[in-house]
């Protein structure tokens, strides 16, 4: 309760800073859309050269899109302005005025920086993968839906801890302002299925930086390919690499000690 | 004139090699894409045999050799260029007698591809044991005839990007304007994948815009896949185009320097 309510907070804030740069948003709302409109594009012409892309189909491609689209916006909305305003604070020390907050500073930290306006990018999201499941028709069984929507939400919830392990690392290594270039470079492997990658490729985006997690292995749940025994694996991973981050969070603040004093 | 440039090339390493690191980050951020296409498209040209004609190999050859020749004519300018504006440090370098796109900016750019490329032969040499791209049809007069061809592909795109950055005098800030720019780019240049891939419209368009002479048309050369005519004709859009962004360059930039208000000054 008392941590929605910070949520809430913090919304306000950020909706009123958006609001300082209406035509900004605007201007990014149409450039929004004419990368939507190239993404398309190219998935028309892939799906004009073949039928099946790794054994899957455009109806599929269309949801991953809507999927990889979600992790970019946690990237673009949330995970680059934190991480700016966090490498900053660790660096001229106002991460004290953080940790004084009676909040959880890590809560704190990966949520005071919002972009409001990515929230619609989040409905494009959305609207593109009911659009991929309804494209595939009557394939689709109910079971398959739900479990896709508890995949997503595990596989983000990946990222977001594997981005909490690498801001983290900025407690011991002060000098550490790439933390999170290396997941945006590999973000874009999330576009398509990890199956039409080779070997090397493949087990890096799914065990070192585990992209795959969260864009292919949830489309695989929609696709009926996974065993509920792989499913509950998946959702085991999303539980545990959560506690592991927390702990590495809290390693990380003890290591903490200022810039001034 | 050369005693500038060898200073300027001091300063601008020393400052390349501070920043190593962050230089890495985005030689791995820049390979992703092209490593991600080659995969997608030998498998669908493996699945299918062949996608247009084209083989799984000249796919491989296609990236490949897009990495190359990408490296040599892409420019950073946009990226390095507008900051200047914004935060007003332009003004240090407008009164020295020297054009400061030509001369700074320039050299800014060739020592980010030079410290890029330290990053970037091993890595491409790993690449071609990985794919084990079959060169056979490259050809020696089609390296030395890709040379000016990349050569004019980097000077025509870097006096576009100088003009587009240079847009930055009226507005301060140009990232708007530079995300359009580069959707132009990847719609028009062949990035994403051979242009006789492309719709019949975008490939007729792209025929004639700047763009292919920094990614396409390199790499047609390089592979002796076109005609004597053809390769005239290649050329003489690339010399028009030179002749069109000299003259909007120096526009743009004569006009913008008026407007130029200097932030904090």
């Amino acid at each position: 309760m008392h941590t929605l309510k910070v949520l809430s907070a913090l919304l306000k804030i950020n909706i009123q800073m958006s609001l300082a740069y209406r035509a900004d948003t605007l201007i990014n709302i149409l450039l929004n859309l004419m990368w939507l409109g190239w993404e398309l594009l190219s998935l028309s012409i892939i799906f004009n050269n073949t039928s099946t892309l790794g054994g899957w189909g455009l109806p599929e491609l269309v949801a991953l899109l809507g999927v990889f689209r979600l992790v970019n916006t946690l990237m673009i909305a949330l995970v680059w302005p934190n991480t700016e305003k966090f490498n900053q604070s660790i660096r001229d020390g106002s991460m004290d005025y953080t940790i004084l907050q009676p909040v959880n500073s890590m809560f704190l930290t990966t949520f005071s920086r919002i972009t409001i306006w990515r929230a619609w990018d989040l409905m494009l999201a959305i609207v593109l993968i009911g659009v991929g499941i309804n494209m595939s028709g009557d394939s689709v069984t109910l079971f398959q839906i739900l479990t896709f929507v508890l995949l997503a939400v595990s596989g983000v919830i990946v990222i977001y801890s594997l981005w909490i392990v690498l801001i983290a690392l900025t407690f011991w290594f002060t000098k550490f302002d790439n933390n999170v270039t290396i997941m945006q470079a590999l973000l874009d492997s999330g576009r398509y299925p990890v199956t039409v990658y080779p070997v090397w490729l493949r087990i890096i985006v799914t065990y070192i930086i585990p992209i795959a997690v969260a864009t292919t292995v949830p489309l695989q749940a929609l696709r009926g390919d996974l065993t509920v025994s792989r499913i509950l694996l998946f959702v085991a991973i999303g539980i545990a690499s959560f506690l592991v981050a927390s702990q590495v969070w809290k390693a990380g603040l003890k290591r903490y000690s200022g810039a001034s004093s | 004139m050369l005693k500038i440039f060898q200073r300027l090339w001091i300063v601008n390493w020393a400052e390349q090699w501070q920043y190593r690191a962050n230089s890495l980050m985005y030689l791995l951020y820049w390979l992703v894409s092209p490593i991600v296409h080659v995969a997608v498209w030998t498998s669908i040209a493996n699945a299918n045999g062949s996608v247009n004609g084209l083989t799984a190999n000249d796919f491989v050859n296609y990236y490949l050799l897009l990495l190359i020749v990408d490296q040599f004519t892409s420019n950073i300018t946009i990226h390095i260029f507008a900051y200047k504006v914004q935060d007003g440090s332009l003004s240090g370098e407008l009164v020295k007698p020297i054009h400061p796109m030509l001369t700074n900016t320039l050299i800014t750019n060739i020592a980010f591809k030079t410290m890029m490329l330290i990053g970037f032969v091993p890595v491409w040499i790993f690449l071609a044991v990985i794919f084990k791209p079959d060169f056979a049809s490259v050809t020696w007069q089609g390296v030395l005839l890709a040379v000016p061809a990349i050569l004019l592909g980097f000077i025509v795109n870097f006096l576009l990007s100088g003009a587009v950055s240079s847009i930055a005098f009226w507005t301060t800030r140009v990232y708007s304007i530079n995300e359009f720019y580069f959707a132009l780019f990847v719609l028009f240049s062949g990035q994403f994948v051979p242009l006789q891939l492309m719709p019949k419209t975008i490939q007729a368009i792209a025929h004639y815009l700047p763009f292919q002479l920094q990614i396409y048309f390199p790499i047609q050369l390089i592979q002796n896949k076109l005609s004597p005519a053809e390769i005239l004709q290649g050329f003489l859009i690339g010399f028009i185009w030179l002749g069109v962004v000299i003259l909007l360059f120096k526009w743009v930039w004569r006009e913008g320097v008026k407007r130029f208000s200097a932030v904090g000054a």
